[in-house]
């Protein structure tokens, strides 16, 4: 075994950060650097992973699919001016609502949350790149297919038209193929958005600079850190919701069929368990700006560092426990209601703590008047509206009354300007020096509030009173006599102020020959990322600093000096490689050199296959589907086997300041197995929702599993457990002999192992073949069950053959087992998967 | 000069894993209160029936609630003790003392969450 | 009888002096949650003016502390304070008033939800109309109607929910709040309308293509004058009297509208599409959007897919203006 523990000193000293760096030294350096941190030019462009660059297409990319959005916002309100419009009819207007819903969600809202901190938070962390820049690269490209197949299914008049929520039965017996251009596009970016979170989860727990403990990260961090974690919760059971709805529409399987067993109303609490947590992964990133706007603006620290981590992990929880909201008017018991109603009051508390501690933090400051300032204040006084109506909507008896109408538009509306759109636009400009060096115009940003802020108000403060007077949502025309002519005019005449504003600041962004930036630091800002925006180059930081304080640019004098004269941590690429640095979770203490993966075509290719095998099956050609996802699942694995925990050329290097790091590492020291650990609890929840669903039917239906069904074959169910049992003690096994050095034993486990699994799997199936699952929705729960864990155990060999061909290539030897670690994290995860459903089908039909 | 062992990363990883469960700990018995209540009511109303009445369910409810109240309470001290009140709130605190007033924090919110959530049990009397 | 004419024997309405600034006429304020005409829509009114006022109270502390400590008084505050406002105003306020809410909100539930006083109307979504049966305690079978619902004053009238294909969403604003209709369940909501007088309901839940179009008459009458009305849907058609009446019926079994529609006391017997039985009885045609007279019956007729996007019904369009209009002629004689 090789002892990897950091050897040097650590914390630095101040007489050894005081020596200055040589000259010639330094030159030499930041030659080597630049060349390995180059952006390639000409088509190569496209190759590029490094945060800065995807960063910048993601939040281009979603600031395009919201103009689109908009746009089929301006056509509804066109149709909406008058009663009895002919300017679209109802199948145009339904297909225009439900994509200005699902774009607006899925192709900017999340996404966007995604785009920025992959474009900012390293350099809040003062690192050079996220953990895993070929992931960010990947999930960019699965996102701009994925959202091109979407949003252009619109042009062709094959969007998907039953609203953004997708309710069936309406949406499962849709004949176009609008649901599935949904179902599947939509699938495959919820599936890149885990990707990202993934990635921005490990980013902020193990890419901090040395000495940025946890309580002095930038409250940015905490908030990325809470929404990360709520994504990797609130996805998965819409990933699941989908596959029982596409196995609906594509094999007749009866989910949500009330004539066969299944229920409507299942998809509704798939569909809102992630719903409503979504609206606050899109609120609280957008609160973690302001939280870094504030106190520059007030120019001094956040009043209640505490404060704001309590409420954003508090909101976190809590908004969990919501989603019935959203479904008062099922008629679900009064009691059960009753609960969602406590709990939705009760997000009010730290949802509300959040604005103090920015309304004192300005009281105390010294504020500055500025335009990120002034996006601040108009988010503020709209996002209180939106919250205060909510308050009235968590009643439930009021929702009753209000639910589906123009009100709850004007809430959603409120808080979404407010909470997110407001927050962003200050972000934008607040950022935009960092961004590109250059900055806008403060002339045509007030131009651009104040034509959005006026517009909006115009448009949604209306609509409260409308939705009173009985109008409903999503309705393509009304009649004359109701008393809603004269405000849904004002509305619709508002829509297009907004549209203006957008297009000043559209204007303004795009507009060559704005000026440079001339000051390090505009804002005087106290956080890292001001701390090298002078420079062009793309290595994000000259040397990773050591922090000692929440502000480091205000506390730390001499950092940014000592920053860019590569003083610090990692100033140099001799082996010329990508690093970044590891640390600890907690005291952020210098763990490891991280090689990070650059440069490549591959992610693009492995997005392109990856996205066929979504995209093709929704015109039913599932064999060419299933060759693009094979051909996907090799680029993966290409990508994998030539760039990830690669045995390094020397075990220990030079980090600077007389640190010595490990350039390799395993288990829970290595960022891989925290990012396999998370990737799997979101995947345990999206399995966790369709053995929900197996209760759920167990609940709503008296006669579930119905007298006299067929079931799983017990005693097969029982053997494929057994073997499937065999199968992750054989993979731990592996892991075990290989590091004791018994390396043929090892791989003999690796091979027996694989087996094991295929026998288990097979035997699993053949325990259900007999099933119909067309037939009543006790049959396709239990199938549904078996295909997840028969898919994993797929997955589950693939990752064991690869260890095998790790063992045999060199790729993993007793000293550098990460891969073994990482595969036998998933088998411990899928042995659980594997233990669950042999208990639902092959017990629970006995039990219940 | 100090540096860095295996060791001391391995308890910081105790620590750390100690640290932030405690953080959760008050939010997640709100999540289990929560649950709870509203798996309990719905397989009551749907599996015993909505003639029987709740009162059974309503005093189970009560009964969970003040045993979550105890532990919230019970943590939200513990938290104290490790915050310790500080007059200087702009001082950078150490993790150690962060963590536990976040965790004090956090476990006020979840009190009022599970007092909230308790609030149904007072007023509804019949599934329907 | 017109819609609209008896609006003003409603009496005062409360919230007068909220629509007076918006000068609806006297139709505009009948699909309105802010001029109730039942217990329940005036609970819930009650509860939002007090909602509002307070959610008005809060919006402009709050904004109104930010603007004042952010241009007017910018000198610095001590931190204590800050800390006040974050425990006094972040938690403890908000805890108590929102807590406060929350227990009237949860404590009027019950009542909205109380049990009906005897009779049920069972009402099915289909794709876009309402199928309505009556069922007054004690009856054997129903009394069956469509696109309209009456309630007699002053009592609580059970309603039974269920749809056929797609999930829709009963609400009459002026009652009280909404139910969803979802296949494969039965949920219910009770009303307890006290003005009488006509008020429009209306789908509130996406039922796809003219789920806009999907709305229905509620009136409200007199107890005794209901349980007459109630008599009289319970009997056959009438009979067509004029010449124009009788080819009417004969072009209504010519073209097989009897293999759709029932209309009681006639061979004609289909259950597909809405009872016709006594069509004329009604405030409105084609579920709440056009009105039952001469035009507007041969406009549908002859037209039904243009003005409802994939109605079931096809439009009529090969039959000539004096078929369309003696057909329209025996369906305004269906009193």
């Amino acid at each position: 075994m090789i002892d990897r523990a950091p050897q040097g000193p650590y914390p630095p000293t101040e007489a050894m950060l005081a020596e200055p760096v040589p000259q010639d030294l330094r030159d030499a350096q930041e030659d080597r650097l630049r060349k390995v941190w180059k952006t390639k030019t000409g088509i190569r462009y496209l190759m590029s992973v490094n945060n800065s660059e995807v960063g910048k297409w993601y939040s281009l990319t979603c600031f395009a699919f919201m103009l689109a959005a908009g746009v089929l916002a301006l056509l509804m309100r066109v149709q909406l001016a008058y009663p009895g419009m002919q300017f679209l009819d109802a199948d145009r207007f339904n297909q225009f609502f439900t994509m200005h819903g699902s774009a607006m969600m899925f192709l900017f809202a999340v996404p966007l949350f995604e785009a920025m901190a992959i474009l900012i938070l390293p350099a809040f962390l003062g690192a050079r790149d996220m953990p895993f820049p070929r992931l960010s690269a990947f999930g960019y490209w699965s996102f701009l297919i994925g959202g091109v197949f979407v949003l252009g299914s619109v042009l062709f008049d094959a969007a998907p038209k039953s609203g953004w929520f997708m309710y069936p039965p309406l949406a499962t017996m849709d004949p176009g193929v609008g649901s599935d251009i949904w179902l599947l596009g939509l699938s495959f970016i919820e599936i890149a958005s885990i990707a990202a979170a993934v990635e921005l989860i490990v980013g902020v727990l193990k890419c901090r600079p040395p000495g940025m403990r946890i309580n002095t990260m930038p409250l940015y961090a905490w908030y990325v850190l809470v929404v990360g974690g709520m994504i990797l919760f609130a996805f998965p059971p819409l990933i699941a919701g989908d596959l029982l709805f596409e196995l609906e529409r594509a094999l007749d399987w009866p989910f949500f069929d009330p004539s066969r067993g299944g229920d409507p109303i299942f998809w509704q609490h798939l569909f809102w368990i992630f719903g409503h947590p979504e609206v606050y992964i899109v609120f609280l990133p957008s609160v973690a700006i302001a939280a870094m706007v504030v106190p520059t603006m007030a120019q001094r620290p956040i009043v209640g560092y505490s404060w704001i981590v309590l409420s954003a992990v508090g909101t976190g929880f809590l908004s969990f426990g919501l989603w019935v909201h959203h479904m008062f008017t099922t008629g679900l018991p009064m009691i059960s209601l009753a609960f969602f109603s406590a709990a939705s009051e009760a997000v009010v508390i730290p949802t509300g703590i959040q604005l103090f501690v920015f309304l004192v933090t300005l009281m105390i400051g010294n504020v500055q008047k500025s335009l990120p300032m002034l996006w601040i204040a108009g988010g503020l006084a709209i996002f209180t509206a939106g919250g205060l109506t909510g308050i009235m909507l968590a009643i439930a008896p009021f929702d009753w009354q209000v639910h589906d109408t123009y009100f709850i538009v004007a809430h959603l509306h409120y808080t979404l300007f407010g909470g997110m759109i407001l927050p962003v636009m200050a972000g934008v400009y607040y950022f935009f020096p960092f961004f590109t060096k250059r900055v806008l115009s403060v002339r045509l940003g007030k131009w651009a509030f104040w034509l959005i802020f006026g517009g909006f108000n115009l448009t949604f403060l209306p609509m409260h009173l409308t939705g009173l007077l009985g109008m409903p949502r999503r309705v393509f025309t009304y009649q004359p006599d109701l008393g809603w002519n004269t405000l849904n005019l004002v509305s619709s005449v508002g829509a297009f102020i907004i549209a203006a504003g957008f297009l000043v600041f559209t204007y303004d962004l795009l507009r060559p020959g704005k000026p440079r930036l001339r000051e390090r630091n505009p804002w005087n800002a106290g956080t890292l990322e001001w701390s090298d925006t002078l420079s062009d180059d793309a290595w994000g930081v000259r040397s990773i600093p050591f922090i000692t304080s929440r502000y480091p640019l205000w506390d730390q004098p001499q950092l940014v000096d000592r920053m860019a004269q590569g003083r610090y941590y990692l100033p140099d690429a001799p082996e010329g490689y990508r690093e970044t640095m590891v640390t600890s979770v907690i005291d952020a203490r210098p763990v490891q050199v991280q090689r990070v993966t650059g440069d490549a075509w591959i992610t693009l290719l492995a997005a392109v296959f990856i996205g066929g095998s979504f995209i093709l099956p929704t015109f039913h050609h599932y064999v060419a589907g299933a060759l693009s996802g094979m051909v996907g699942v090799g680029c993966i694995l290409y990508w994998l086997w030539t760039s990830t925990a690669r045995v390094p050329e020397k075990d220990m290097k030079d980090a600077g300041l007389g640190l010595s790091l490990p350039t390799y590492a395993s288990g829970p020291q290595s960022v891989g197995w925290w990012a396999m650990w998370i990737t799997m609890l979101g995947d345990a929840t999206a399995f966790a929702s369709v053995v929900f669903g197996f209760f759920f039917y167990w609940t709503a239906d008296a006669n579930f599993p119905p007298q006299g069904a067929a079931h799983a074959d017990p005693w097969l169910v029982g053997l494929s457990a057994l073997a499937l049992v065999v199968a992750w003690a054989l993979t731990l096994g592996a892991r075990y002999l290989n590091r004791t050095g018994r390396t043929p034993f090892a791989r003999a486990a690796l091979i027996a192992g694989p087996l094991a699994a295929l026998a288990g799997g097979g035997m699993l199936v053949l325990s259900v073949l007999h099933l119909e699952p067309s037939s009543h929705v006790y049959p396709a729960v239990v199938c549904a069950l078996v295909i997840w864990t028969g898919v994993h155990v797929l997955v589950g060999v693939l990752m064991q053959l690869y260890c095998l061909a790790g063992t045999i290539f060199g790729k993993i030897d007793p000293d550098h087992d990460a891969d073994l670690w990482n595969v036998s994290l998933y088998w411990h995860f899928h042995v659980l998967t594997v233990l669950v459903t042999a208990t639902v089908i092959g017990l629970g039909p006995r039990l219940l | 000069m100090p540096g860095i062992s295996h060791r001391q990363d391995e308890e910081e990883f105790r620590g750390a894993t100690g640290s932030l469960f405690r953080i959760a700990l008050s939010p997640t018995i709100w999540a289990f209160h929560f649950l709870f209540c509203y798996a309990g009511a719905a397989v009551w109303c749907a599996k015993v029936g909505t003639e029987e009445g709740i009162t059974f369910l309503r005093l189970s409810i009560l009964g969970l609630t003040l045993l979550a109240l105890l532990v919230i309470g019970w943590q939200g001290w513990h938290s104290y003790r490790q915050w310790a009140p500080h007059d200087n709130d702009d001082h950078v605190e150490g993790p150690h003392r962060f963590l536990g007033h976040a965790a004090l924090l956090l476990s006020i919110i979840s009190f009022v969450g599970v007092v909230y959530v308790a609030l149904p049990a007072l007023f509804i009397e019949t599934c329907l | 009888m017109t819609r609209c004419g008896k609006q003003a024997t409603r009496g005062p309405a409360p919230p007068a002096f909220l629509v007076l600034p918006l000068m609806l006429g006297a139709c505009e304020g009948r699909q309105s949650a802010l001029m109730p005409g039942g217990q329940d829509a005036s609970q819930l009114f009650l509860i939002f003016m007090v909602m509002l006022g307070g959610a008005v109270v809060l919006w402009v502390a709050l904004n109104g502390m930010f603007y004042y400590f952010t241009q007017v008084n910018r000198r610095h505050f001590a931190l204590r304070h800050g800390n006040r406002i974050i425990i006094g105003a972040g938690v403890i306020l908000p805890t108590v008033v929102v807590g406060a809410l929350l227990a009237w909100g949860l404590s009027i539930m019950p009542s909205q939800r109380a049990r009906g006083d005897g009779l049920v109307i069972r009402v099915n979504a289909e794709e876009w109309w309402w199928r309505v049966e009556y069922w007054p305690p004690g009856a054997e079978a129903p009394i069956a109607s469509a696109n309209e619902i009456r309630f007699p004053a002053g009592s609580r009238t059970e309603l039974q929910l269920t749809a056929s294909t797609y999930i829709h969403s009963l609400w009459i604003p002026s009652l009280g709040g909404k139910m969803d209709m979802i296949p494969g369940r039965q949920t219910v909501l009770t009303l307890h309308p006290d003005l009488e007088g006509f008020y429009r309901g209306q789908c509130a839940e996406f039922c796809g293509a003219s789920h806009a179009l999907m709305a229905f008459e509620a009136v409200v009458m007199a107890p005794s004058a209901f349980d007459t009305w109630l008599a009289s849907q319970a009997t056959p058609a009438a009979e067509p009297v004029t010449q124009d009446q009788m080819q009417g019926k004969s072009i209504f079994r010519r073209e097989g509208c009897g293999a759709c529609h029932t209309i009681r006391g006639t061979e004609f017997t289909g259950a597909v599409g809405p009872d016709l039985t006594h069509l004329a009885s009604r405030a409105s045609l084609a579920a709440g959007i056009m009105e039952v007279e001469r035009d507007d019956l041969m406009t549908w007729i002859a037209h039904t897919r243009e003005i409802k996007p994939q109605v079931a019904m096809p439009a009529y369009d090969w039959l000539s203006p004096e078929e369309l209009a003696a057909l329209a002629a025996y369906l305004e004689s269906l009193e």
